[in-house]
C-alpha cells in the first residue's frame, strides 16, 4: 500500500478527526466543574499504555428522531474498551460528560452492551466510569431500552466477574439501577452523585427543597443509605481505590484472588499485643479493628462501606498472602449488635466472597440484636434471615473466631458450628449463652430475687455465677460447637494453617435453580 | 508508733513517688487494683495488690469508697493509709473513719480537714488571727438574690466558689450583674456534682493577682514550720498548668511576712502533717488568705528540689509521732525549680483532652532534671482519671538557668500516642514576660497569644513526612507484585466450583 | 484504536495545610526538600526506642503520624501538631476549583469538641445567634463546658437532645450564615 496514496491518506484523515473532537475547550469546562475528561480517568485506572479503545469511530443514528437531530460525534459520548490493571485485563467504559452532556442514546447504549458482553465472554473484570447526564430525551424509549439491556447485562454478569461502577458526576433517574447491581459502587465527595428524582421533582412535588448533595451526594450514599462503598475525596483516588480493590479481586468465578508476597518485615510470630485489646469487662467497648489489623498480613485491610453499619465491619485483607473476607462486629458502635442495616451489609459482602471463592474470617462479638419498635416494624426479622442465609448458602471456607460476646440469636446468626462454619475458635474472653448473664438470671431466679432483701446484690452475685459456670466458652468446647478455645496471641498462627487446610474445601447444595434468599 | 505497712488510696505517678518514699523507709507498701485501669504501672511498684476490680458497684468510684478501702486494710492489717492527692485526700469522714478503726491517717486531723475544707469557716478563723482576706460574703450565698445583693455591694467583678472544693471546679467570674443568676446556676450544678455540696460564696474578684501558696510542715506536737513559697501563678480555668519555687514576685521580707501567716493559719486549726496555704498576690505587694488545702499537693516536687527535704517521708514521720526533725532557721531555699505539667490534652484544640494509648515516652537523663510519672510505654490514658502524664521537675542554681535546662529537657521529651501540653510548655518558655518573672493569673488570657509554639521549618518538615509517607504507601500498593494463577487451578476445586 | 498514551504522571505532590498554605514536593520518594532556595537532603532515622526522627540544622525533630485518613494527615512534631491533605497537582487545582464555588450562604456545623453528655441546649431552630454566644452546655471529665457559636446567624438545625452522650467531632448544631 502506498503510504501516500487515497488509501492511507482517507485513513489519517479520520484518525485526525477523531483526536480533534477531543478539544481543550471542553476539557477546561470539565476540570473547571472539579473533573476529569473520560481520558484522564481511562489513564489514571489502566496501567501506562495498555488501554486499546473499542468503537471510537461508533455514530449517533443520521435519521430525525422526531424530537430533534441528535448530534453527530464519533463515540457517541462513551469511550469503551479493554486494557491491564496491575498487569490483568480488565475491560471498561467511561462516560463522556462534554459529549453531548455524557447522556445515554441508544448506540451509546449499544456500545456499553458491546463491552459488558466481552468481558463477560473473556471472564474480565467490568468497570464503569459514569459521568452522564441521563437518558438522551431525543431518543426517547430507545434510550430506557438501551438502559434496560445495561442492566440485563449487569444481572447475567452477577457473580460471574466482579464489576465495579465509579460515579464521577451525576448518575440520576434510571441509570442508578446500573450500579446499584454491580458489586462495588465507588463514589466521589463534592462532585458525584446519584438519585432516582432529583432535587427539581422532589420541589415540585413535595414543595422541599434540598440540594444535589443533600439529596445524593457521595456523603449521604457513603453514611446513610449505603449504596457507595468507597468514597474519596477526589478522582484520582478515587481510581487509584479501584485499582487497590482489584487486587483482591479474581478475574472471574473460576479464578482464586491473586496472591501477594508479604513484606519483609510480615511474621507469624506469637503477637502478644492481642491479648490487651479485648477487656475482661464484657461492657467495655475496644475497635475490633485493632484485632484485624494485626490478624491479617500487615496493612492488608481494605474496608468496605466504612461509613455505613459502622456496627458491623466487612473488608478484605490478606493472610499469608492470600486474600479472605472479613466481617466483624464492631463493639464500639451500637454494643456491636447486629441491626437491619449491618445485616443488609454484612449478607451482601457474604454473598460476593461465596461468588467470588473468597474465603470468610468471621470476628464475632455480639450481644444480640438491636431491640427496639423501629427495628421490630422495619423487619429485623426479614433482614436479619438474611446474613444467616449468606453465611448457610455459601461454600466457602468460614472460620470463626468468637472474641467475647455471643449471645443468642447472634451467636447462630454469626456462622456458628451448625450452620456450616469449618473451623470456630474462641478467645478465652469468650461468653457464648442463651442471653447474656443478668438477663439470663433474672428470668431463672425470679422468685429467689422478688423473695431477697437485696435483690441488687444478689442478682450481681448470680450473674457472676452464670457467666462462671455457664456462659464461658469451654461448655461449647466440651460439647464440640467451639473446636479450640485459643490464646489470642497465636490466632493468626492458627488462622493461616487452618485457612490452608481449607483451600481444597468443596461443598455441595442442594441442586435448585435458587434459593429464596428473604429480602 | 512506727509505721511498717502502708496502704497507698491512690493511683498513677503519686501513687508511684509515695511507694518510692515507702520503700526506701523500708515501709511495705499496698496499693488497689481497678477494673478501670487493670494493667497500671503503678501496681507493679508496690509490694502488694489489694484487688477492687472484681465484683465493683458502678456508683461508687474505688478511690472513693471509704467503706471498702478501710476494710480491705483492716484484713491486711495494714498500720497506715495515705491519700495522696484527690479522691479522699481531704475527706474528713475518710480520716475520721480512719482514726476511728485505728489505721494511722497519714495527714492532718478529721477536724483540721474539716474546717479547712470549708471555705467560709477557713475564712473565719483567718479573721480571728488576724491574717488578711478579701472582702465577700460571710458564708455560702443563699441563692442567686443575696448573690446580687452582696456583689452589688462590694462591687464587681466578684468570684463564686464552691465552698466544699476547688480545682477550678465549681467556681465563675461574674463581671455584670445581668450575668449573675445564670452563673449562680452554673457554679452551684458543677459544685453539687463535683463535691456532693451545692454550696458556693461569694468574694471580691481581685483581676490578675498572682498565686501564692506556702507549704507548710507540722508534727504532734505543736511545731509549724513553712518551707518557703510555689509560685503558680500560670492557669487555665483555675487548673494549674506550671509551678515554680522559689517566685519572682517575692523579696525574703515578703517571705518571711506570708510564711508567717500561712503558719498562724495551720496552728489555728493545730495542724499537723504537709498542707499549704494558698495566697493572692496583688500587684501592690498586699496579699490575702484564699484556703488552706490539708494534703500533699500535685507540685510538691519544686519544693522538695530547692529545699532539699522529701516530703512523703516527713509526713510519715509526723504521723509516727516523730518530732519535726526541721526548725524555721534550718529552711533554707537553693537555686531554682520549676515544674512543667505534661497532660494528654491538645493545646491547639483548646486543651480538649486527648484520650488513648501512650505507645511510647522517652525523657532526658539529666542531673537537673527530675520526672514523676505513673505512665509508661503502652499506658492508657482513660476518661476514668485526670489526663496527666507526667510532672517535669528541672532545678538548677538560677531562674535563668532552670528556664535554660527546661528548655533542654522539654525539646528532649517524646511522647508518640496522644497529643500534649508540650507545645504549650514551649509557648511559655518563648514569652519574653514569662522569662523576665513578670506574670500573674491572667498570663494565659492576656499574655499568652498563641498557646503553642511551632519553629517555622516545623511545618515544613511535617509536609515533607506526610507526603513522603503518603507517596510511599502509594509506591507500596502499586509495586508489590501479584501473582495471578491465569486459568491454572487444581482440576478437584475447579470441578465442583460451580453448582 | 490505540491513541496516543499521555505521558506518565509527574511525582510531584504538594501537601495542602489548613490555613491553604502548599509545600510542594518534586520527588517525595527521594528525600529531598527545596530549602531557601537549595535542595536539601533529608535524612530519616528511627531511634532504638521505635520513634522517628529527622536531623534538621543539628536539631533532633521527632515526627509522629497521628492520624491519617485517605489522603488526610495529621502529623505531630516537637509537640505541635499540623494537619494537611496531600494533593496531586490535579487535585489542587480542582479543589481550588471546587472551593470558587462553595455557596458563601451554607451552613456550618458547630462539633462537640470533646466527648461528653449534653446538659443544656439555649437554642432552638430558627434562633438568632451572635458569634461567640453559648448555645450548649457539656458536660465532660467533670466540668461543665460551653460551646459557643463561631458566627452569627440562624440556627438550621439541632442535632443532639437534652442528656444525650456525644463522641468527639459529632455535630451538635449548623447555624446557616446571615
Amino acid at each position: 500500500m502506498d503510504v501516500k496514496g487515497r488509501n492511507f491518506t482517507r485513513f489519517l484523515e479520520r484518525q485526525q478527526a477523531h483526536s480533534e473532537q477531543q478539544d481543550a475547550k471542553a476539557a477546561s469546562k470539565q476540570h473547571a466543574k472539579g473533573k476529569l475528561t473520560a481520558w484522564e480517568r481511562i489513564d489514571i485506572l489502566f496501567d501506562e499504555d495498555t488501554f486499546e479503545e473499542v468503537d471510537a469511530f461508533v455514530t449517533a443514528d443520521r435519521s430525525d428522531t422526531g424530537f430533534g437531530k441528535v448530534k453527530q460525534t464519533f463515540g457517541d459520548g462513551v469511550i469503551i474498551g479493554h486494557g491491564l490493571i496491575r498487569g490483568r485485563l480488565t475491560f471498561a467504559y467511561a462516560q463522556d460528560f462534554t459529549v453531548m452532556g455524557g447522556s445515554l442514546g441508544s448506540v451509546h447504549a449499544a456500545k456499553i452492551m458491546k463491552i459488558q458482553d466481552m468481558a463477560l465472554k473473556m471472564g474480565a473484570p467490568m468497570i464503569g466510569l459514569i459521568d452522564s447526564g441521563g437518558a438522551r430525551i431525543q431518543e426517547g424509549v430507545a434510550s430506557l431500552a438501551g438502559y434496560a439491556g445495561i442492566f440485563y447485562r449487569n444481572v447475567q454478569s452477577s457473580g460471574v466477574i466482579p464489576q465495579i461502577s465509579v460515579i464521577l458526576g451525576p448518575a440520576a433517574g434510571g441509570a442508578v439501577y446500573s450500579p446499584s447491581i454491580t458489586d462495588f459502587v465507588f463514589m466521589t465527595d463534592q462532585t458525584s452523585y446519584m438519585f432516582v428524582t432529583g432535587p427539581n421533582v422532589v420541589k415540585e412535588v413535595l414543595n422541599e427543597d434540598v440540594s444535589f448533595n443533600d439529596l445524593g451526594g457521595a456523603g449521604i450514599h457513603s453514611k446513610k443509605s449505603g449504596v457507595a462503598h468507597m468514597v474519596f475525596p477526589d478522582e484520582e483516588n478515587t481510581l487509584m481505590g479501584v485499582r487497590q480493590l482489584l487486587a483482591y479481586l479474581p478475574s472471574n468465578n473460576m479464578e482464586n484472588s491473586p496472591e501477594m508476597e508479604l513484606s519483609p518485615d510480615e511474621t507469624a510470630d506469637v503477637e502478644e499485643k492481642l491479648r490487651d485489646i479485648v477487656p475482661d469487662d464484657p461492657n467495655k467497648p475496644y475497635d475490633v479493628k485493632d484485632v484485624i489489623n494485626l490478624l491479617v498480613d500487615k496493612r492488608s485491610f481494605y474496608e468496605i462501606s466504612e461509613n455505613y453499619a459502622q456496627n458491623i465491619v466487612v473488608g478484605f485483607g490478606r493472610m499469608d498472602g492470600k486474600v479472605i473476607g472479613i466481617v466483624a462486629n464492631q463493639p464500639k458502635v451500637l454494643a456491636g449488635t447486629l441491626d437491619i442495616n449491618s445485616s443488609n451489609k454484612g449478607a451482601r459482602f457474604i454473598r460476593f466472597c461465596d461468588a467470588f471463592n473468597i474465603p470468610l474470617l468471621i470476628l464475632e462479638d455480639v450481644p444480640g440484636f438491636l431491640p427496639g419498635i423501629d427495628q421490630e416494624h422495619n423487619g429485623i426479622i426479614r433482614h436479619g434471615a438474611k446474613m444467616l442465609y449468606a453465611f448457610a448458602d455459601s461454600t466457602v471456607p468460614r472460620i470463626t473466631v468468637i472474641l467475647r460476646k455471643s449471645y443468642g440469636g447472634a451467636y447462630c446468626v454469626m456462622n456458628s458450628k451448625n450452620l456450616g462454619g469449618d473451623f470456630n475458635f474462641a478467645w478465652p474472653t469468650a461468653e457464648i449463652a442463651v442471653m447474656g448473664p443478668e438477663g439470663a438470671v433474672a428470668i431463672l431466679y425470679r422468685k429467689d430475687l422478688d423473695a431477697s432483701d437485696d435483690a441488687v446484690a444478689l442478682k450481681k452475685e448470680l450473674a457472676a455465677k452464670y457467666r462462671n459456670e455457664i456462659a464461658n466458652p469451654y461448655v461449647a468446647e466440651e460439647r464440640g460447637f467451639i473446636d479450640e478455645v485459643i490464646d489470642p496471641a497465636v490466632t493468626r498462627q492458627k488462622l493461616i494453617r487452618a485457612f490452608e487446610a481449607l483451600e481444597t474445601k468443596h461443598v455441595d447444595n442442594p441442586a435448585r435453580k435458587h434459593g429464596n434468599i428473604p429480602l | 508508733m512506727k509505721i511498717k505497712s502502708l496502704l497507698i488510696a491512690n493511683r498513677g505517678e503519686i501513687a508511684i513517688r509515695i511507694i518510692k518514699t515507702a520503700r526506701k523507709m523500708g515501709i511495705r507498701s499496698y496499693v488497689i487494683k481497678t477494673a478501670k485501669e487493670p494493667n497500671a504501672w503503678y501496681l507493679e511498684e508496690a509490694d502488694e495488690i489489694i484487688d477492687f476490680s472484681e465484683d465493683y458497684d458502678e456508683s461508687i468510684p474505688e478511690f472513693l469508697d471509704i467503706e471498702r478501702i478501710i476494710k480491705g486494710a483492716k484484713k491486711r492489717k495494714v498500720d497506715a493509709i495515705h491519700p495522696g492527692y484527690g479522691f479522699l485526700a481531704e475527706n474528713p469522714d475518710f480520716a475520721r473513719r480512719c482514726e476511728e478503726e485505728n489505721i494511722i491517717f497519714v495527714g492532718p486531723s478529721h477536724d483540721a480537714i474539716y474546717r479547712m475544707g470549708h471555705k467560709t469557716i477557713a475564712k473565719e478563723l483567718a479573721r480571728e488571727h488576724g491574717v488578711p482576706l478579701l472582702g465577700g460574703s460571710p458564708g455560702a450565698v443563699r441563692d442567686a438574690e443575696e448573690a446580687r445583693k452582696i456583689a452589688n455591694e462590694i462591687g464587681y467583678p466578684v468570684i463564686l466558689k464552691a465552698a466544699a472544693g476547688g480545682g477550678g471546679r465549681g467556681m465563675r467570674v461574674v463581671s455584670k450583674e445581668k450575668d449573675i443568676e445564670r452563673m449562680f446556676t452554673l457554679a452551684t450544678n458543677e459544685a453539687s456534682k463535683a463535691f456532693n455540696n451545692p454550696d458556693v460564696f461569694l468574694e471580691r474578684f481581685v483581676r490578675e493577682p498572682r498565686h501564692i501558696e506556702f507549704q507548710i510542715l507540722a508534727d504532734k506536737h505543736g511545731n509549724v514550720i513553712h518551707l518557703g513559697e510555689r509560685e503558680c501563678s500560670v492557669q487555665r480555668k483555675h487548673q494549674k498548668l506550671l509551678e515554680e519555687s522559689p517566685s519572682p514576685a517575692l523579696s525574703s521580707a515578703l517571705r518571711k511576712k506570708m510564711g508567717e501567716a500561712a503558719v498562724n493559719i495551720a496552728k489555728a486549726v493545730n495542724y499537723y502533717s504537709a498542707g499549704t496555704v494558698e495566697f493572692l498576690l496583688d500587684s501592690d505587694n498586699s496579699f490575702s488568705f484564699m484556703e488552706m488545702n490539708t494534703r500533699i499537693q500535685v507540685e510538691h516536687p519544686v519544693t522538695e528540689m530547692v529545699t532539699g527535704i522529701d516530703l512523703i517521708e516527713q509526713m510519715i514521720r509526723i504521723a509516727e509521732g516523730e518530732k519535726l526533725a526541721y526548725t524555721q532557721k534550718d529552711i533554707k531555699l537553693n537555686g531554682w525549680a520549676i515544674e512543667w505539667r505534661i497532660n494528654a490534652e491538645d493545646v491547639q484544640s483548646g486543651f480538649s483532652p486527648s484520650l488513648g494509648t501512650i505507645e511510647k515516652i522517652s525523657w532526658p537523663e539529666d542531673e537537673h532534671v527530675r520526672v514523676d510519672t505513673g505512665v509508661r510505654d503502652g499506658s492508657v490514658i482513660t476518661p476514668y482519671f485526670d489526663s496527666m502524664i507526667a510532672k517535669l521537675i528541672v532545678h538548677a542554681e538560677t531562674r535563668e538557668k532552670a528556664l535554660q535546662q527546661s528548655s533542654m529537657a522539654i525539646r528532649k521529651f517524646w511522647i508518640k500516642g496522644t497529643k500534649t501540653t508540650l507545645a504549650f510548655c514551649r509557648a511559655v518558655l518563648q514569652n519574653t514576660n514569662f522569662r523576665k518573672g513578670n506574670f500573674n493569673t491572667s498570663f494565659l488570657s492576656k499574655e499568652l497569644k498563641i498557646h503553642y509554639h511551632a519553629e517555622p521549618d516545623e511545618a515544613l518538615l511535617a509536609a515533607f513526612f506526610a507526603t513522603y509517607d503518603y507517596a510511599r504507601e502509594i509506591q507500596e500498593n502499586e509495586e508489590k507484585p501479584l501473582h495471578t494463577e491465569n486459568g491454572k487451578i487444581a482440576p478437584w476445586v475447579l470441578k465442583k466450583r460451580l453448582r | 484504536m490505540a491513541r496516543e498514551a499521555k505521558k506518565k504522571q509527574s511525582t510531584k505532590l504538594i501537601a495542602l495545610s489548613t490555613t491553604n498554605k502548599a509545600y510542594e514536593f518534586r520527588k517525595p520518594l527521594e528525600k529531598k526538600i527545596k530549602y531557601q532556595g537549595k535542595e536539601v537532603e533529608i535524612k530519616l532515622h528511627e531511634d532504638p526506642k521505635g520513634f522517628s526522627y529527622i536531623v534538621w540544622k543539628n536539631k533532633k525533630y521527632m515526627l509522629d503520624v497521628i492520624e491519617k485518613k485517605q489522603n488526610r494527615y495529621t502529623i505531630m512534631v516537637n509537640g505541635v501538631w499540623h494537619t494537611f491533605t496531600v494533593e496531586t497537582p490535579v487535585s489542587l487545582k480542582r479543589k481550588r476549583y471546587l472551593e470558587q464555588q462553595a455557596d458563601a450562604s451554607s451552613a456550618v456545623s458547630i462539633e462537640a469538641p470533646m466527648p461528653g453528655k449534653i446538659i443544656d441546649i439555649m437554642v432552638e431552630e430558627g434562633a438568632e445567634v451572635k458569634e461567640g454566644e453559648p448555645i450548649i452546655i457539656l458536660e465532660a471529665m467533670k466540668m461543665q463546658n460551653e460551646i459557643t457559636s463561631h458566627i452569627t446567624g440562624l440556627v438550621k438545625t439541632v442535632a443532639v437532645k437534652k442528656n444525650e452522650t456525644v463522641m468527639k467531632d459529632d455535630v451538635l448544631i449548623e447555624i446557616q450564615r446571615g
